[in-house]
């Protein structure tokens, strides 16, 4: 496929080339001069499309499955050095090894928690965007139960108590006299 | 007077914040706990940077305190502490190992020779000191994945028996030296040196009684 694009790419800008050189000999020709401008948009929007080819190509894989298992991973493990990236999107130098050590584990038939794993045993729990339910961050689940059971708690019982008796009477009292001062 | 506990909860909540928070402030996200730490170095058959007939194994780094480095000429930060790591050599006799490491090339694609980067190495060495005992090349990156290694430099310092003792992340200056990573070295060396006259007690013990046992043979 790749090889194909650059095959057009060569027709296209010879194609662009030739125009031009038409161009100069000939007096202002609006036909040839619109179909170099369109040649070389073509051109432009097939070289930008060159990287996303080269990175996809990087990687070949043997079933979809793999490929799928890769893309999660990826996804999944976070960069150590640009902290708030995957290794997916990272450019840094240790995303890029990160991701052909994925690929190259994926290859030796290792399963994706094995790779995870491997990641762990290697950059620690703060490699993988889960993390794992340990003392230090059992708050993490539980703090929001535990906030909404309080709240609850608080709620019922200010429910339950009933006003106090002596505040009706001072209720009826002040009616009284409002009432009075409408008169 | 009875609800004073009560009042009290969300004042003491937002200290608890508050605390957390002022404690935020002065944490650095970069300090990752060294997976590591107190175990042996990873297994690793890799060539001398210079000479690439000559290959390295973890067993190289036995038997001497050592400080592993993991750098490469295309780091700032290494070209800055590298005088001094030639000082900590020359003045008090430390033994730095280079894990040299290349960005740009790409294993897959090799876009470099080894003679060029060595050439590039042999340059900076010359211009900023050279404080490295030897320099153990990572051709593929896969030994700094295997320690943990997120960038350069990164310094490990090593005990004897091989077991690593301390990673430190960032350069090395006359701060870090005094307050870090001296004072770890020094221990070890010392410890080390100990070992050795121990050993050799018990080796003197052990050939005596032996020498005792035979003589109560005869």
């Amino acid at each position: 496929m790749l090889a194909t694009d650059v095959m057009h790419c060569r027709n296209v800008l010879h194609n662009s080339i030739t125009a031009i050189e038409g161009n100069k000999k000939s007096a202002v020709n609006k036909a040839r001069f619109k179909t170099v401008v369109l040649n070389i948009l073509v051109l432009m929007v097939i070289l930008s499309s060159f990287p996303a080819n080269a990175a996809e190509d990087k990687f070949l894989f043997d079933t979809p499955a793999q490929r799928e298992s890769f893309l999660t991973l990826t996804a999944e493990l976070r960069c150590p050095m640009c902290q708030n990236q995957n290794i997916a999107d990272s450019d840094a130098m240790i995303a890029h090894d990160m991701r052909r050590k994925v690929y190259a584990l994926l290859k030796q038939g290792k399963t994706e928690q094995e790779i995870i794993d491997f990641m762990k045993s290697r950059y620690g729990n703060f490699v993988h965007y889960q993390p794992p339910v340990t003392a230090a961050t059992l708050w993490l689940w539980a703090g929001p139960v535990l906030f909404i059971f309080i709240a609850l708690l608080v709620v019922v019982r200010r429910k339950s108590v009933a006003p106090p008796e002596d505040m009706a009477a001072k209720l009826a009292k002040a009616d009284e006299m409002l009432e009075r001062e409408k008169e | 007077m009875k609800k004073a506990p009560l009042v009290a909860i969300p004042l003491v909540l937002f200290s608890l914040l508050v605390i957390f928070l002022f404690k935020g402030l002065f944490s650095d996200p970069r300090e990752l706990d060294s997976q590591v730490q107190d175990k042996t170095l990873p297994a690793f058959s890799l060539p001398d940077l210079m000479q690439p007939d000559v290959t390295y194994t973890p067993d190289d780094l036995k038997g001497k305190v050592t400080i592993l480095n993991v750098w490469g000429v295309w780091c700032v930060t290494c070209a800055v502490e590298m005088p001094y790591l030639t000082q900590l050599k020359n003045e008090q006799n430390v033994h730095i190992v280079g894990l040299y490491f290349d960005q740009d090339l790409d294993p897959d694609f090799g876009t470099k020779t080894l003679s060029r980067v060595q050439q590039e190495v042999t340059d900076m060495l010359s211009r900023y000191g050279n404080p490295y005992a030897y320099n153990i090349f990572d051709v593929y990156r896969d030994t700094s994945l295997d320690l943990g290694v997120t960038g350069a430099p990164e310094h490990f310092v090593i005990d004897a028996e091989g077991i690593i003792r301390m990673h430190h992340i960032g350069d090395i200056n006359e701060r870090v030296w005094n307050s870090k990573v001296g004072p770890l070295y020094k221990k070890l060396v010392a410890e080390a040196s100990g070992n050795d006259v121990k050993e050799r007690k018990v080796d003197v013990e052990a050939v005596m009684s032996s020498n005792i046992n035979a003589q109560e043979g005869e």
